[in-house]
């Protein structure tokens, strides 16, 4: 079991030391979330419709898009110069490779997301500090399932010709419930309606991440396998 | 494979060609002659005749495709591979039909073509799943590989629809509540006519999927066989 931990930590801490040193995967999926906000905020006139209805909607998407570049990025960048089979050569099992690239996935989307909502804050004028807690527990559910799946399907597209196309194809229909969920409970909790009001919303998002993550760790193996 | 093999496999199919078409057949007439018109909706309500069975019928091609998935990692057997993309292919053509005819029966009753109702939504996002992994199989060069992603896509694809079916039920529904089995039982909310009619219809689709699963089938295995051939020529010329 501390084998098995201490080679997540060590694939984690590969991505984090290779993200501290290039900076090219955080700052473009900021500045990224940014202009999806930006370009959803034109598209919709703020005058007329209600920030609190659409806002959940726009957090969202910027979240997934921005998330989806760092997905793609995750694991093409072990395609360059053969790292993915230097991986899979370590005698170790391959849901440790699943592991590491999830928890490195969720953490540089969530520190990003962390970014991003001071900022739609400011540009929406929503208090978000006294939903604080509600709204990071749903964030924290939300990435998580998104990560899940994410990382198995990038996993998958990686080794086809148009990965970058494919990712989002095969991804975004997967995603459809756990974005109705996160969206409406974002625009509840902003609304300001307490978490036992939303249970079902809860158990459908934290059941998803866990099937999700159990599948993965079941076929995984068949994914990398050259 | 023997002489006698093949043709008795031929005869089998023959007397599947016939009885589907019989079937259908009946289906026909029981649609157009023998099933009297609904009262409030007026003709176009003989459409769900084929609504229904398309329905069905792609989701039990989508449950196939599951089983077939699974089955496939664990025996790594062509055989598997094959069952699941004949059965993914149907699918996708009669969810097809079944998003074309639901709109044309909904713009006479309920005045529109689309609502963002419940089974609306879930089966368009159905199909959109479908045809992603269609496209996914269309990507990647025939193999294992192939296979092995397909099948990943097509177990993750079908644990889905629980979240999907419940995430826009809550969202929001209003199709027309089931017919055949209510909560008085089964069969009750209907006129037996009608109940009939639906019956030989569903059998009749059923009778077609299974038709049309071992002609593709069929077709992919020649196709193996044509690619080993061309292979071995190749090789020893």
């Amino acid at each position: 079991m501390n084998l098995f931990l201490s080679q997540i930590a060590a694939i984690v801490w590969k991505d984090f030391v290779t993200e501290l040193k290039t900076r090219e995967l955080f700052s473009a999926m900021f500045i990224f979330a940014l202009l999806v906000m930006l370009i959803f905020i034109f598209s919709v006139n703020l005058s007329i419709v209600k920030a609190s209805e659409v806002g959940p909607g726009i957090l969202w998407v910027a979240f997934l898009f921005s998330g989806t570049l760092g997905l793609n990025r995750s694991f093409v960048l072990e395609k360059e110069n053969g790292c993915l089979m230097g991986l899979m050569l370590v005698p170790a099992d391959r849901t440790v490779i699943y592991f590491g690239k999830l928890i490195s996935n969720f953490v540089f989307l969530t520190i990003m997301e962390l970014f991003i909502l001071p900022l739609f804050m400011i540009f929406f004028n929503i208090d978000l500090i006294e939903h604080l807690l509600p709204l990071l527990l749903v964030i924290f559910l939300g990435t998580l399932g998104f990560c899940a799946l994410g990382t198995l399907l990038s996993s998958l597209a990686s080794n086809l010709k148009t990965r970058e196309i494919m990712l989002p194809i095969l991804l975004y229909p997967l995603l459809v419930p756990i974005v109705i969920g996160v969206v409406r409970m974002t625009g509840q909790i902003l609304a300001g309606e307490p978490l036992s009001e939303m249970m079902n919303w809860i158990g459908l998002t934290a059941s998803f991440d866990i099937i999700y993550i159990g599948v993965s760790i079941m076929t995984i193996d068949h994914i990398l396998e050259e | 494979m023997s002489p006698d093999v093949v043709e008795e496999k031929e005869e089998e199919s023959n007397a599947l060609v016939w009885l589907t078409g019989f079937a259908l057949l009946a289906a026909m007439i029981a649609i157009f002659i023998y099933v009297p018109t609904e009262r409030k909706e007026g003709l176009i309500q003989r459409i769900m005749y084929f609504h229904v069975p398309c329905a069905w019928l792609s989701f039990f091609a989508f449950f196939v495709v599951f089983i077939c998935s699974i089955l496939f990692l664990w025996k790594k057997d062509r055989e598997w591979d094959i069952y699941a993309h004949a059965s993914a292919e149907i699918g996708v053509v009669f969810c097809s039909l079944v998003l074309i005819t639901g709109p044309i029966w909904a713009r006479p009753v309920w005045g529109a073509w689309w609502v963002w109702d419940a089974r609306l939504t879930s089966t368009l996002i159905l199909w959109i799943i479908y045809v992603s992994y269609l496209m996914l199989r269309a990507q990647s060069d025939a193999g294992s590989m192939r296979a092995r992603y397909a099948a990943v896509l097509g177990i993750v694809g079908f644990l889905n629809i629980p979240f999907i079916h419940f995430s826009v039920l809550w969202w929001r529904t209003f199709h027309p509540q089931s017919k055949v089995i209510t909560n008085e039982g089964i069969g009750k909310g209907m006129d037996p006519s009608m109940l009939a009619t639906l019956g030989i219809s569903l059998c009749a689709f059923t009778l077609l999927y299974f038709l049309l699963m071992g002609e593709r089938v069929r077709q992919e295995k020649l196709k193996d066989e044509i690619d080993r051939l061309k292979r071995e020529k190749l090789y020893s010329s």
